[in-house]
């Protein structure tokens, strides 16, 4: 223990000092001129260079632009889809006989726990957290966010937070299983939470609590930007449907994530320093789903709110005609918002809780459908009769709002005590909520990344492959979590690395034979998103350059948005920004307002 | 004033101090709570001290070094207030660094407090004595 101490002392030091040196070279602390606020230029004339960043990978690990952040998210945000599909895989795979095709039932509910957590906290929350911060300045017309140095720690955050949450895979190995992968479910229920032991569990606990706190720094930022940095032009009533769902998103940030934060932090307590928030003597295990789910159900809405504002932008495009009562899907937003808040004990129903109390958050989970028909019916009314081109953003639109129908529905479903009394914990409700949260957020991510590649790139995808994505996407997610929704009926319950039972509890043919099938759509799925990484690599490098600053001609329709005008102006200027020898041909003297 | 000036006052959309800041709170973090005493104090000064470069940086303090001293203070305060409540008197004593759970962690917040106070004591006496 005492060497184990000296050794790490020795290496915190050397980081320590590493640390120092490099910001000694790279900054002068006697030279700061004040720029509270950030972003503006500053007066120091003498050696200041006239670029923006600077070069090579020191530009992106220091870069503070609202744009190389949403980048950098976007990227990390495409990193983790990658692990946490295949974790997906391995999953499925496993899956394909009763016994449990390749995976030890440790293995497997390690890896279980690891794709929830990737897939909401790392790939969720970061991709909407992508294009928010690319697109939400431009489409107010703001220099940059608001806090631009918060928007960089709140980036900066998340790296260490996936190391963390992924550190079991990485030590178990090397410690000789001392430290193993936490196997506590997404949820992290109370008392097994408490009860294993395995450090890695700790250091889940601390990625997840990191990941947080990075999404409430986001959060904050959001909520300032969009109140105090808009541009004279825009105000509440023309303010874009894309920004009022992130600002709705961000309220419900602010007040589920730093009751998440707490209740993690009581959890690590109860682990190492023996508190009893959670234990039989003390709040009770039960404390611990009041709390979490207080956060989990607006956790769910945090996810959807921006996508259904991507659809809400992107549709309206590629039919030809306005957002149809676009002030009844701002309502619906925010009315989502507020009651999201109300319907957390759904996910108790069956733990013996009072039940006049579950009657009630029966009665405002079915309310809180209400809203989110109207938005699915207002999609539905723009596309009537409207002028529909089927570009690939557009049938994700399209694939969005089918799969949202259905995920919708049988959320409905689940909200009536009685139906969820018996669906509860078997794979109707996995098959519930990857509708939404792969058929509808994943396809809207998908419609986002094709619609703005033109301004992400300065290139073209590559159509037909995209067309591909598209459609081995929509068939995959329909046949996996379809074949989902029958296991349920079943009786399949959830979370189970085999499933050789009694014939008499359950039909093991038919359970095998969906299980079976939704392995099959998973191979199509993951297909398709083989096509997409493909796509966005290879267009990325060599993909035809845009000229028009319009590439999806919606000037004809008068929908030309202002993030598309502040394109065709990058396009005109031809950035000196990128080549600074255009600056000496008297072309742009000075930067362009609005890249800064 | 400025001899050479630093790459925030070169290039101003970048900025080296949030990357320390992120990782300085992720070492304290881990440090504390799973108890690693050198990661605890060394995460705690990591993050402390780019508090308070960035705050420099960003203009809302004129000085890195009376920011440093404040965050040691605080730390110090905290980790003395956490004590008195938590751990029995008879229990705070040097000897019993690395036995008690809570106690230990204290310590090593306290420690990193320490470290800052004299870090931004002494760096401001040498510039005013250098100035
Ligand atoms: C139409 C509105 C919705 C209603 C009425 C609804 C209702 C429910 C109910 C009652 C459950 C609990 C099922 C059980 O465990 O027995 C549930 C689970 C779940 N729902 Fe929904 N839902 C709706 C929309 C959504 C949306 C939009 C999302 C995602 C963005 C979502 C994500 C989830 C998740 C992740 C779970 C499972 C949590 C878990 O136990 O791991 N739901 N839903
Ligand atoms: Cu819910």
């Amino acid at each position: 223990m005492v060497a184990g101490d000296i050794v790490l002392t020795g290496l915190m030091a050397v980081l320590l000092v590493g640390v120092a040196a490099l910001l000694t070279r790279v900054e002068n602390w006697r030279s700061y001129t004040p720029l509270a606020g950030g972003g503006a230029v500053t007066g120091d004339e003498t050696a200041v260079i006239n670029r923006e960043k600077p070069a090579g990978i020191i530009r992106w690990l220091t870069t503070v632009d609202h744009k190389d952040i949403g980048l950098l998210y976007g990227v990390y945000a495409v990193i983790a889809f990658a692990v946490g599909g295949i974790m997906a895989m391995l999953i499925r795979l496993q899956l394909v006989t009763p016994g449990g095709a390749i995976l030890s039932n440790n293995a497997y509910n390690s890896i279980l726990t690891s794709h929830g957590i990737t897939m909401l906290f790392l790939f969720g929350t970061p991709i909407i957290a992508a294009f928010a911060n690319y697109f939400i300045p431009l489409l107010i017309g703001a220099d940059d966010m608001a806090f631009p140095r918060i928007n960089a720690i709140a980036f900066w955050l998340l790296p260490p937070a996936a190391l963390l949450i992924w550190a079991g895979f990485f030590l178990a190995p090397v410690t000789e299983n001392m430290i193993e992968p936490a196997r506590t479910a997404w949820t992290m229920y109370a008392p097994l939470s408490v009860e294993q032991a395995n450090p890695g569990v700790d250091l889940m606990l601390l990625g997840l609590h990191l990941s947080g706190v990075a999404a409430t720094m986001g959060a904050i930022n959001f909520i300032a930007t969009i109140f105090t940095e808009r541009n004279e032009e825009v105000n509440w009533a023309n303010l874009d449907i894309f920004s009022w769902t992130i600002l709705t998103q961000s309220a419900l940030i602010l007040f589920a994530f730093p009751l998440l934060g707490s209740a993690i932090v009581m959890l690590l307590l109860d682990r190492n320093l023996q508190t009893t928030f959670f234990a039989v003597e003390g709040g009770g295990p039960l404390l611990w789903q009041h709390l979490f789910w207080f956060f989990g159900h607006p956790e769910v809405y945090i996810l959807v709110l921006p996508p259904m504002g991507l659809v809400s932008l992107i549709l309206p495009k590629f039919s030809g005609r306005k957002l149809f009562g676009f002030k009844f899907v701002v309502y619906s937003t925010l009315a989502i918002g507020v009651l999201s808040f109300g319907v957390w004990a759904h996910h108790m129903f069956s733990t013996g809780m009072d039940p006049r109390l579950r009657a009630s958050f029966m009665a405002v989970s079915l309310a809180i459908a209400i809203p989110s028909a109207v938005k699915t019916f207002n999609w539905i009314t723009t596309m009537w009769n409207g002028r529909l081109r089927l570009t690939t953003p557009m049938l994700f639109c399209i694939g969005f709002v089918s799969n949202f129908i259905i995920g919708g529905v049988t959320g409905v479903f689940l909200a009536s005590i009685p139906v969820d009394l018996i669906l509860h914990d078997t794979y109707y409700v996995v098959g519930h909520f990857h509708y939404i949260v792969m058929g509808a957020i994943g396809f809207a991510a998908f419609a986002g990344i094709y619609y703005w590649f033109p301004i992400f790139t300065g290139r073209m995808y590559q159509r037909t492959l995209g067309k591909a994505h598209f459609w081995f996407s929509m068939i995959g997610t329909n046949i996996t979590f379809f074949a989902m929704l029958a296991l349920g009926y079943l009786g399949m319950p959830r979370r189970y690395a085999t499933y050789q039972f009694d014939g008499a509890i359950a039909p093991l043919t038919q359970v095998s034979t969906f299980h079976q099938l939704a392995t099959v759509g998973a191979l199509i799925l993951f297909i398709g998103q083989l096509f997409f990484v493909w796509n966005i690599v290879q267009s990325w490098l060599e993909g035809p350059k845009v000229e028009d600053g319009d590439p999806w001609n919606l000037e004809r329709d008068g929908m030309l948005d202002r993030e598309f005008q502040w394109f065709e102006e990058q396009l005109e200027a031809d950035s000196p920004e990128k080549d600074p020898s255009l600056l000496a041909d008297g072309g742009q003297e000075e930067q362009d307002e609005d890249d800064s | 004033m400025a001899e050479e000036p630093g790459l925030s006052d070169q290039y101003p959309t970048a900025s080296p101090w949030p990357l320390f800041v992120a990782l300085g709170l992720a070492l304290s973090e881990i440090g504390v709570f799973v108890g690693l005493f050198p990661v605890a104090v060394f995460g705690l000064i990591l993050f402390g001290g780019s508090i308070a470069g960035i705050l420099t940086e960003s203009g809302y303090a004129e000085r890195p070094w009376p920011t440093l001293l404040g965050v040691g203070v605080v730390l110090i305060i905290l980790a003395a207030a956490f004590t008195l409540w938590q751990v029995p008197v008879a229990d705070i004593a040097l000897s019993n660094v690395g036995t008690g759970p809570l106690f230990t962690r204290l310590v090593a917040v306290a420690a990193a407090g320490a470290v800052m106070i004299a870090m931004g004591g002494v760096a401001s006496v040498m510039e005013q004595t250098a100035a």
